[in-house]
């Protein structure tokens, strides 16, 4: 819990999947870890209509808090993928293969003021039990 | 048995009683003290570490205690860039910190019952906790994230715009905050004449980067004093050495205050007219301001006996033969690190608002000229002695004063000393105090129906 508390806004933007599967896989099949990821997320089919995975998540209270933190340039780029995403669904059309969202480049834009919003929620929930 | 045991217990009572010429906080008379309680009885303990951080404190044995770190950090360092953001900053000390989320800093100062304050001046800026002695730890604790590893976060800064405009809206309500406010801002160019409160067009536009920049700037090692009521010196002398050597150097050096002298006039349609015209005095800390304040007594400095007549204000009772309506004047005495503002205060009615003003001014210029007797300068004295060692009574006011000697002289000055320079105060000082109020170029801030006040150059 300290270490959260310390590395907060300013720590670098991940893959919270990458961290994870970093952490407890071998070395020995990571690669085949990453070929797993990299056909779900094509199977997932998001990223043809341009988005990234943190476009998709539901907005329940915690995440409408993240996104109320979010800096004025990534909420955005955010709203733009997703009217472009409305869009297309609209036409019944995908974007041209060079413009899929690529499985590198989706970077977990929210995941850090998210985290910090549950960590928030649950200190709170822990101090009105006592 | 209860009767028995009272009576037993009578002659112990009795026996303390009549100890009733022994001070209890010296130790008695020829009883000689092992070296290992030098420091048992009160003393003020101040260290000055090699960053230039200073320490004092003083262990009073009360079952409260206070801590308190002062900054110079008062408005009077604020840049046009960032105009507004001591008034940000105050209201800021309660979010997020790197070690603390602010609902912990709240939660946990509560716990314990204690509290966690700020306030700040033009010059210096004053972070307080104080708590029952044995919470220390946990107060700390919040007070060291406060003032050192504070996170600024956008959305929490931007949550404060609200918190400002209530502020600011209080101050307006206030029409002496209003006038002495003006009156700063006509008197000085520059530093001193930065205002407490956020100026409208700031107001929204303090940013995270403004705070965190200022605090860069502003809240270094050798510009802070750490001072506790009620502490062990060796413990805050630990925290200080761990804690407050974040940031070494001196920060950016405030500009030199310079004197301009102007006026405002805010017109409203209130039928009282507050108005304060003052000259620049000296600096804090210099023998000439000591005479000044001599003279703010000698003047008039507030009523001493309430619904009482003000027989020994001056003042008043030269006021009192030019009109025959309410009125209220004092003496302003105001002094800053490197300059000073001295003069008059008054509230009168709009239609004689003219001959209040320069009724009071006349009165300055009669002490000016030689109008004062001895008994009136030791009455003024005592009187300042009198005010000065009663604010000291209060844990409040003592911290207060503890503070600020400690950031500008980096030493303990005791009581005694001030009375004696008090003491040294001459009538010649005091009539060359008002012959300065007198020959120099004067500010004026006015509020109210100004239809009947003169201008600044017409007194």
């Amino acid at each position: 819990m300290t270490s959260d508390l310390i590395s907060l806004t300013r720590h670098a933007l991940r893959s919270s999947l990458e961290l994870k599967m970093a952490s407890r896989a071998p070395v020995a099949t990571g690669r085949l870890m990453l070929g797993i990821r990299k056909w779900y997320y094509g199977m997932c089919g998001f990223n043809k209509l341009g988005l990234m995975r943190d476009d998709t998540i539901e907005e329940d209270s915690d995440v409408k808090q993240a996104l109320s933190r979010l800096p004025e340039n990534e909420l955005n780029n955010r709203v733009f993928r997703i009217k472009r995403a409305l869009d297309l669904n609209m036409k019944q059309q995908i974007l041209p293969k060079d413009q899929w969202m690529k499985f590198e480049e989706d970077i977990s834009y929210l995941s850090p003021y998210l985290n910090e919003v549950i960590r928030e929620r649950k200190e709170i929930e822990e101090w009105t039990k006592k | 048995m209860k009767g028995i045991r009272g009576i037993s217990q009578l002659s112990r009572r009795f026996h303390v009683a009549a100890r009733t010429g022994q001070s209890l906080v010296q130790p008695l008379a020829g009883l000689k003290l092992s070296p290992g309680v030098a420091h048992s009885y009160q003393d003020v303990h101040v260290t000055k570490l090699p960053s230039g951080l200073v320490i004092a404190s003083l262990e009073n044995y009360s079952p409260a205690s206070k801590i308190g770190v002062a900054v110079k950090a008062g408005c009077r360092y604020e840049t046009p860039e960032n105009s507004g953001v001591t008034h940000v900053l105050r209201l800021a000390s309660n979010l997020t910190t790197k070690g603390a989320s602010a609902f912990k800093i709240c939660r946990g100062v509560e716990a314990v019952g204690g509290s966690l304050s700020v306030t700040s001046s033009r010059e210096n800026m004053m972070y307080t906790v104080d708590c029952l002695r044995d919470d220390i730890d946990t107060v700390m604790e919040y007070l060291i994230n406060v003032t050192t590893a504070p996170e600024f976060r956008p959305w929490e800064v931007s949550d404060l715009t609200p918190r400002v405009k209530m502020d600011k809206a209080e101050a307006a309500h206030s029409t002496q905050m209003a006038v002495i406010e003006a009156l700063h801002e006509a008197a000085y160019k520059n530093a001193l004449s930065n205002s407490l409160y956020c100026p409208d067009h700031m107001v929204g536009h303090i940013k995270s980067e403004h705070l965190h920049q200022f605090v860069q700037n502003n809240f270094t090692s050798a510009r802070m004093a750490l001072v506790g009521l009620g502490v062990d010196h060796a413990v805050l002398k630990q925290v200080g050495e761990q804690f407050l050597n974040i940031r070494s150097g001196a920060g950016t050096t405030g500009a030199t205050a310079q004197y301009r002298g102007g006026e405002t006039r805010l017109a409203s349609l209130a039928s009282l007219v507050h108005s304060a015209v003052v000259s620049q005095s000296a600096a804090a800390g210099t023998g000439e301001a000591v005479a000044f304040s001599v003279l703010q007594h000698l003047l008039g400095a507030g009523p001493h006996v309430k619904r009482g007549s003000n027989a020994t204000s001056k003042l008043i009772q030269g006021v009192a033969k030019a009109t025959a309506d309410p009125f209220d004047v004092n003496a302003f005495n105001a002094s800053y690190s490197d300059s000073g503002l001295f003069g008059v205060y008054t509230i009168s009615q709009f239609a004689d608002a003219g001959d209040v003003i320069k009724a009071a001014v006349a009165e300055v210029k009669n002490v000016a000229d030689g109008g004062v007797t001895a008994a009136d300068l030791t009455r003024a004295k005592a009187q300042l002695k009198g005010q000065y060692l009663m604010s000291l009574e209060t844990s409040e006011g003592f911290l207060e004063a503890l503070c600020t000697q400690s950031l500008t002289e980096g030493s303990y000055v005791p009581p005694e000393e001030i009375i004696k320079n008090i003491d040294n105060v001459s009538l010649t000082d005091v009539s060359n105090a008002a012959s300065k109020f007198v020959s120099g170029k004067k500010t004026m801030a006015s509020s109210g129906n100004l239809v009947n006040t003169p201008f600044v150059d017409e007194i």
